[in-house]
């Protein structure tokens, strides 16, 4: 009898740790105007592709090759990735169009605004697992193996790979907005 | 001669003094804008300022403006407003430049011919967030049995929560997200002898805000009475019909006989005034029974044969 109440007891604990993981999963996603985001890109994605040199190489081949990234692993890879942007790419690029560099302050703004908001999760939901990291370090590795100037051009050219994965992983299932008291 | 010179020296430090030194120094300085401010509704923001007068001399604004990501990775770029470098009023529709949920700086400098003034910029920085959302407008229609709803264009990162409900106690809420606008949409069937209402509130998922609800608005919808009457009298109309129908049929047919084939007069001669005179026996051929009279005898169009029986029947 006290065997089978402990069982339930870890049973219901098991359970209860991860209907709350589950409901934490969702604190780590992201609300974000990705149709705004996706527009800006496609003003700017011609000149910027056509400004690239190594059009045989890629930066963000590995988002591509990750299809089966865990749902867990979602909120530490977006957070390095736009880490990775903001850090590098928008800043290691220097843009003399105006109308340009109006599109890219409009997607780095719109990234700092989704890091304020993965940065409102608590530590344990947006943990970083091995293979989160190894899939951002190739990354990395990727962009610091070409020249400065012609891997920032190629990272702002794969902004459209970045963005459909974010759009793909960071749908919102519920829409809390709406659930209004009648 | 040394009193000389220090009247010239007064005379000298009196003038460069008093005048204003804009009437002689070409290089003088531009007046920066005051007053800076953003009014924001419904995530429009217009930028406004104080405007600077110089008598005689057409100013134009220039307006920059820093997301936050500039301001903490780099400061020193400023980026030119879309739609105001330059602007001659002052005031400034910053909305496409304020394309994040960011603080934005916003600054603004007035300048006539090659001169300028010095950067005023706004203080705080400015958030799309603390935008007034009001409650939309919207009009509310009936269309046959269909609650129909159009509300206003408010842009692309607008949505509707709409609600509406049947005026009666208990009645349950329903609801409704609209996302495109432009055109009616349909919300429902309605009962008939009913009363519906609907309120509608805008959603901005960029900012994670919502406005308030709108006034409710109601239709009526007319009740089964209009309808019953029809019933009653397409039901009095097909009775009618049905009576009428057969009586033309028969009329007609009256009509088509007469005027088709119209009865002949019968002349005098054949006319059987007294009822006891027999026609007379026929002479000739006794192995004739009936005496049939011919067309040379007797108008035969007309005649019918019970008639020509009856006149050679005899002894």
């Amino acid at each position: 009898m006290k065997v089978q109440s402990a069982f339930l007891w870890i049973l219901g604990t098991l359970l209860i740790l991860s209907l709350g993981q589950s409901l934490g999963l969702r604190r780590c996603l992201i609300s974000v105007d990705m149709r705004h985001l996706e527009r800006s890109f496609q003003e700017i994605k011609r000149t910027l592709q056509n400004k690239d040199v190594f059009q045989n190489v890629t930066i963000l081949s590995t988002l591509q090759s990750l299809q089966g990234i865990k749902p867990i692993d979602v909120c530490c890879v977006t957070r390095n990735l736009l880490a990775f942007y903001m850090d590098k790419v928008f800043k290691d690029h220097q843009e003399p169009n105006p109308q340009i560099r109006r599109q890219i302050s409009s997607i780095a703004n719109s990234f700092l605004h989704m890091q304020k908001t993965l940065q409102q999760c608590e530590q344990r939901w947006c943990h970083c697992s091995q293979e989160a990291t190894n899939a951002t370090s190739i990354i990395q590795d990727n962009y610091d193996q070409l020249e400065v100037r012609a891997a920032a051009i190629k990272s702002l050219g794969e902004l459209d790979i970045f963005l459909a994965w974010i759009n793909k992983n960071h749908q919102e299932t519920s829409h809390a907005l709406h659930q209004v008291p009648v | 001669m040394v009193l000389e010179g220090t009247w010239a020296s007064l005379f000298t430090w009196v003038f460069c003094t008093l005048i204003p030194c804009s009437l002689t120094d070409p290089g003088a300085v531009v007046p920066a804008p005051q007053n800076l401010s953003v009014h924001s509704a419904n995530m429009k923001h217009l930028l406004v300022w104080s405007p600077v007068i110089l008598p005689g001399e057409t100013v134009h604004y220039w307006v920059e403006y820093q997301g936050e990501y500039e301001s903490l990775y780099m400061s020193h770029m400023w980026i030119p407003s879309s739609w105001c470098s330059p602007t001659p009023g002052p005031e400034c529709d910053v909305t496409d430049d304020i394309t994040a949920t960011v603080p934005y700086r916003l600054r603004v400098r007035a300048t006539s011919g090659p001169r300028a003034s010095a950067w005023s910029a706004l203080k705080p920085p400015f958030n799309r967030n603390s935008t007034l959302l009001l409650p939309p407008r919207m009009a509310v229609r009936k269309d046959g049995s269909h609650l129909v709803i159009e509300l206003e264009d408010l842009g692309p990162q607008f949505e509707f929560f709409v609600t509406f409900w049947r005026k009666a106690p208990g009645a349950k809420e329903h609801a409704k997200v609209v996302s495109s606008v432009g055109f009616p949409v349909y919300l429902g069937a309605m009962e008939p002898g009913a009363v519906y209402c609907v309120k509608a509130r805008a959603l901005v998922r960029a900012i994670a805000r919502r406005s308030a609800f709108s006034q409710a608005q109601c239709v009526e919808v007319q009740g089964e009475a209009l309808p019953l009457g029809l019933a009653l009298f397409a039901f009095v109309a097909f009775m009618l019909f049905l009576v009428a129908l057969p009586v033309s049929i028969w009329k007609a047919g009256q009509l088509l006989r007469y005027s088709c084939c119209p009865m002949a007069i019968l002349p005098d001669t054949l006319k059987i005034t007294n009822p006891s005179q027999k026609p007379a026996p026929c002479r000739g051929e006794e192995k004739v029974d009936v005496c049939v009279m011919t067309d040379r005898d007797a108008p035969r169009r007309g005649l019918r044969h019970a008639e020509l029986a009856d006149l050679g029947e005899g002894p």
